[in-house]
């Protein structure tokens, strides 16, 4: 006899009842006229944890009981359904859940560590080069509209530069890489490389050199993003990132949480620097290639870093001394400054410490 | 045949909700449920949604009974790769013009009332307590008008502001004053309408729920929804005048500890100085951090507190009382102590923290009841498709209450 509650699917009125199986099988109830009912015309719910059980009859009458045990020999002895409460058997084996968890934990290591790299580069070779063609085809205008203006670099200046890349793009291969130049105090000095194959300048981080060597290595630097189709892999792994999250928590409304969150960017942080890392050994191989002395590429990057600092805009706003001058306080503070505190912001970086990768140059030098 | 005594049960008046999960026990549900997820390749994560759900609402108890998840793991599939197809096909085409993805969003936010209504019908609809299922009459009209408004006006705000694009006046042309009018004014009334608007949709939701066919009364006001803002708005301007005081005031008596850094960073005779002003800086900009994490924390838990508390607390079906007494305090604890705890694991405590938080949540909720709660009359149950809930899942919309 399991007592429980009746509630006859018309009415919420509860009765107290026994259920049982009389001699013949029969699924009975004692305490209200029911007439009994062979097991297959019943429908007994999957037990989850300790929860309550529910009977359901045929014409909407439903029996409720806390003794799951009871219910599970009836099921045990009547029911065909070898599937009926394997969840449950797999949800109380201790033995299982210990695997459960190491596998969770090991596939979710790899997956994110490994898997999710691998795969966005799969996929990102595998989609037609015409696709990187439309890739972010409005992305130029977008960034016209509300960063750049027209860049005020003298046109000998850029047919200078422009003949020199194009001499170098051959070179290396390449026919279909146009160069654009823009001015963005917004920004400051800066490159980019659209998936379309257009490489930005600002007129910034020319203004920053005074070797054209120098913007050549940024060049390549831009050129190992388009190479490897960094923009199109960084998709994927955010898409395949934030699905995984999903399944992980099972419920998607928590992969923008806080707690989601800051992991989720952590993550994307060290994908990000291991692109920045795979364009630099593009850039670096690039420059032995083309005899271009990988030190260009060091200060260059010395002299960007500096210009994004703090000391660099108070000394350009209130000072009448040089780009130059300016320049060279900046990067001097920088130095001090990073010995300082050293790696501490290493996981909080989309670049990896500028410093190491100034360092990888700088081993090469000519 | 109906008892006599019935109505002389003494099973009258407050009744209180408890929630009878414990941590380890969905622990192992939760493990189990994401490694079958990944071992199908999530195809599992139907089911898993399903007795995830089943979990908290059969733990869930009133007067010692009961609610019932009856969602069909099948429904949410189909609604679910419905919505992961709809996501897939945003994202990309994002990639390749911002343009498609911009009109796929609107057609998406066009879609939100409908997937509000749709939503909030399948939660009901497959839930029961004492085998009467819960109910939502579909009034998609009813919904759409409710948007119309918010959306009007900011529609209008947009319009003005392209109104006002360099490119689109003639050189030398000075805006109209009207315009820049509107530009201030818009914002400020769109804000001010927000807590009015927020009143509807609940006021929506909530009235045109049912348990069996008895309708959900709302008794909450507009006026609450004001005041709730108006206090969560006061705290961080009296904290910013608190703030500004220190900041004026820590530095004068700290004894001008900023002076010899303008005047001579490099000097090695000042840098004792110079190292006190730093250290001064650094402190004030952490203390200034764990201020404003903890007003983060203040709001977002006072927010979510007083709404939960407005809403259930000014329900009433057919004449029994919905009580909803969650404290700011403790909410903050909950999730200062819940969003730590999931950090330091990488998520492995999340069970843990679901539970604590849904028995805390159920201890402060009652029912005062003006009967033994026999009285409900089921209506005839009609199929309803998860296409709405899974969407609205999946661009991470809050559709219920």
């Amino acid at each position: 006899m399991i007592k429980g509650y009746y509630y006859d699917g018309k009415t919420s009125d509860k009765k107290e009842v026994f259920l049982y199986v009389n001699e013949s099988d029969k699924i009975c109830i004692k305490g209200i006229d029911h007439a009994p009912i062979p097991f297959e015309q019943i429908k007994v719910s999957s037990r989850i944890g300790n929860t309550a059980r529910y009977i359901e009859f045929p014409s909407g009458e439903q029996f409720e009981t806390d003794d799951n045990d009871a219910i599970d020999e009836i099921v045990k002895r009547l029911s065909e359904n070898k599937f009926h409460g394997l969840a449950h058997a797999l949800e109380s084996s201790k033995r299982f859940i210990i695997v459960a968890v190491v596998f969770v934990v090991l596939f979710s290591w790899g997956f994110i560590q490994y898997g999710v790299p691998y795969f966005s580069k799969e996929i990102a070779e595998m989609l037609p080069d015409d696709a990187s063609q439309y890739l972010g085809q409005g992305i130029l205008e977008a960034m016209d509209e509300s960063w750049f203006k027209k860049s005020e670099l003298t046109d000998v200046k850029k047919d200078e530069l422009t003949k020199e890349f194009q001499f170098l793009l051959a070179q290396l291969g390449y026919d279909n890489i146009k160069l654009e130049f823009r001015k963005s105090p917004v920004i400051g000095a800066n490159a980019f490389a659209l998936p379309n194959g257009t490489v930005v300048f600002t007129d910034e981080l020319i203004e920053l050199s005074n070797n054209n060597n120098e913007i050549v290595s940024i060049m390549l630097h831009e050129l190992g993003h388009l190479e490897h189709k960094h923009s199109l892999r960084a998709t994927i792994q955010k898409f395949s990132l934030a699905m995984f999250v999903m399944v992980i928590t099972g419920d998607v409304s928590t992969s923008s949480s806080i707690v989601t969150s800051i992991p989720v960017l952590l993550v994307e942080a060290g994908y990000s620097q291991d692109m920045e890392t795979e364009a630099d050994t593009y850039a670096l191989n690039s420059m032995r290639k083309l005899d271009i002395n990988p030190i260009y590429f060091a200060k260059i990057m010395q002299k960007l870093e500096a210009s994004h600092s703090e000391i660099f805009a108070e000394c350009r706003q209130n000072s009448k001394s040089s780009l130059n001058d300016c320049l060279e306080s900046a990067v001097k503070r920088n130095r001090e400054q990073d010995a300082k505190e050293k790696s501490v912001m290493h996981y909080f970086s989309t670049h990896p410490v500028t410093q190491e990768r100034i360092e990888r140059f700088r081993a090469h030098e000519k | 045949m109906q008892e006599l005594d019935s109505t002389t049960d003494s099973s009258f008046g407050e009744k209180v909700f408890e929630f009878t999960g414990n941590a380890k026990e969905y622990f192992f549900i939760w493990i189990v449920n994401v490694l079958l997820t990944i071992v199908t390749l999530g195809i599992y994560s139907a089911w898993a949604k399903v007795r995830t759900q089943q979990y908290f609402y059969g733990n869930t108890k009133l007067d010692g009974v009961t609610f019932r998840y009856h969602a069909d793991p099948l429904d949410i599939l189909k609604g679910r790769a419905i919505a992961f197809a709809l996501f897939w096909v945003y994202y990309t085409s994002g990639l390749f013009s911002p343009v498609i993805a911009g009109i796929i969003l609107l057609i998406i936010m066009l879609l939100v009332p409908a997937l509000i209504v749709m939503s909030m019908s399948f939660r009901l609809r497959n839930s029961s307590y004492r085998n009467v299922r819960f109910n939502f009459e579909k009034d998609f009209k009813r919904a759409y008008t409710i948007f119309m408004v918010p959306v009007l006006f900011i529609g209008a705000y947009i319009y003005v502001i392209s109104l006002l694009q360099p490119e689109k006046m003639t050189p030398g042309q000075e805006p109209e004053k009207a315009l820049i009018g509107l530009i201030m004014i818009l914002p400020l009334i769109i804000m001010l309408m927000f807590p009015f608007w927020e009143f509807l949709i609940t006021q929506f939701k909530v009235a045109y729920s049912k348990f069996g066919d008895a309708s959900f009364a709302f008794h909450a006001s507009a006026k609450d929804y004001y005041k709730m803002y108006l206090k969560a708005f006061l705290l961080p301007i009296l904290i910013a005048l608190i703030g500004i005081f220190a900041a004026i005031l820590i530095p004068m008596f700290a004894g001008g500890g900023a002076e010899p850094e303008l005047a001579a960073p490099d000097s090695s005779a000042s840098s004792g100085a110079a190292d006190t002003a730093a250290t001064y800086a650094l402190f004030s900009s952490a203390a200034f951090g764990v201020l404003f994490m903890l007003f983060y924390l203040w709001l977002f838990a006072y927010i979510q507190t007083k709404r939960t508390n407005l809403i259930f607390s000014n329900i009433n079906i057919n004449g029994h009382q919905l009580n909803s007494e969650l404290k700011v305090a403790y909410m903050m604890y909950l999730y200062f102590t819940n969003t730590l705890a999931m950090a330091l694991t990488l998520g492995l405590m999340m069970p843990w923290a679901k539970v604590r938080t849904a028995k805390y949540k159920a201890s402060v909720t009652s029912l005062t009841t003006m009967s033994d709660l026999s009285e409900f009359v089921n209506i005839q149950k009609q199929h309803q498709s998860a296409i709405g809930e899974e969407i609205g899942e999946m661009f991470d919309m809050d559709l219920g209450f």
